[in-house]
């Protein structure tokens, strides 16, 4: 699964794998319209809904929320 | 000597002679409000303007209060409408009104102030597809190009003299969103392109010269009327489909459809090739004219035949 979403990651913003800092939104790694890209191709791949609540700055700090976010939805 | 080199370096400070606007008001949310604030911001010290900013929509994913509150920039929050009408009413200086990405309708009282100015980006060619959610319009009636305008603002909507306009390729397969975000990257150029010019009150505008009777689009109209008709042809599902994606932006209701005589709404969806086709539950593939499918995911929505 990890390794799926770093290639979504990758293929919408390659800069997000060597991010380690507290928010990709924030200090500019990441825009909006990268995160409504990253969300429609997990969905896709995972075949989850990402509800608009999740979709929040917060969640896309770093990778490696992203990877805790998709896994938390993959539980449920 | 200070003087001196201000000059030489073409900077003034306080009331100059590059502009007569004592102040700049930024109204906006999203990309190109961030982008232009942090723009306006950088060239107050050339103008020596005074620069606020005003969140009219909030939107979970902006940017412009962390620009406004590392740079010092007075941040408003007002997302109700008498209170903002309000606010800039009491603006008493000559000021610059920049509506960036703004559905905030200016009252006439307040366009028709002599000391107020307003330029607002709107994201279409205009006098084409004034009025809202001009993404959506332009791919659903299948246009190849379109573009945006900044405009002065008069009572009318969408109805000022045009300040510049930029225009683009709208692509097959593009969706609402990414047009929305190429549009605001075409926005954002054009305001640098003409920011000299509005500030020095010398921009060659051309007339819009509409039709009076032109189609004023609305909030609360949606490409056919929000219902997927799986009779059409597969493109033209397609095109509908893109021109209401914006994502989890909650612009739209999600479409609705009926499959086997029961009420169902579209999740997603995508083009494929079609060696990627998995069958599953809640999908459909529909044939595009190249080969590839149309992968749509759906739901019921009811266990009630319609």
């Amino acid at each position: 699964m990890e390794a799926k979403i770093l290639e979504i990651l990758e293929e919408h913003c390659e800069e997000a794998l060597s991010y380690d800092g507290g928010s990709m939104m924030e200090d500019g790694i990441i825009d909006s319209f990268t995160v409504i890209n990253v969300v429609s191709d997990l969905e896709d791949e995972f075949d989850i809904e990402i509800d608009a609540k999740y979709v929040v700055a917060e969640n896309f700090r770093n990778k490696e929320a992203i990877i805790a976010l998709v896994q938390k939805l993959l539980e449920e | 000597m200070l003087q001196g080199r201000e000059e030489q370096e073409g900077i003034d400070l306080g009331m100059n002679s590059k502009t007569r606007f004592h102040k700049v008001v930024i109204l906006g949310y999203g990309k190109v409000t961030g982008e232009i604030l942090q723009y306006v911001f950088d060239r107050r010290t050339e103008y020596g303007y005074e620069l606020a900013f005003i969140e009219h929509e909030v939107h979970s994913l902006s940017i412009t209060e962390r620009i406004c509150s590392e740079n010092g920039i007075s941040f408003h929050r007002m997302t109700d409408r008498r209170e903002l009408a309000a606010f800039l009413d009491r603006i008493e200086e000559k000021t610059l009104i920049v509506s960036a990405s703004n559905n905030f309708l200016f009252p006439a009282s307040l366009v028709e102030k002599p000391h107020i100015t307003i330029v607002n980006f709107h994201n279409a060619l205009l006098p084409a597809y004034p009025g809202r959610n001009a993404p959506t319009w332009v791919i659903y009636q299948g246009e190849k190009r379109t573009g945006i305008t900044w405009h002065y603002v008069t009572a009318g909507v969408d109805e000022g003299s045009i300040i510049i306009q930029k225009d683009c390729e709208i692509t097959e397969d593009m969706k609402a969103y990414e047009l929305t975000e190429r549009l605001m990257d075409l926005a954002s150029a054009a305001f640098r392109e003409c920011f000299a010019d509005i500030m020095a009150e010398c921009v060659q505008t051309t007339e819009q010269g509409f039709d009076p009777g032109r189609r004023m689009y609305r909030s609360c109209e949606m490409p056919a009327d929000g219902i997927l008709d799986l009779s059409e042809e597969p493109e033209t599902i397609y095109r509908l489909l893109r021109s209401v994606d914006y994502g989890k932006h909650d612009i739209f209701p999600r479409l609705q459809t009926s499959i086997d005589g029961r009420k169902a709404q579209i999740l997603r969806y995508r083009r494929i090739s079609a060696d990627k086709r998995r069958e599953g539950d809640g999908l459909m593939y529909l044939p595009l004219g190249d080969g590839g499918l149309l992968k749509i995911k759906y739901g019921f929505t009811d266990n009630e035949s319609m």
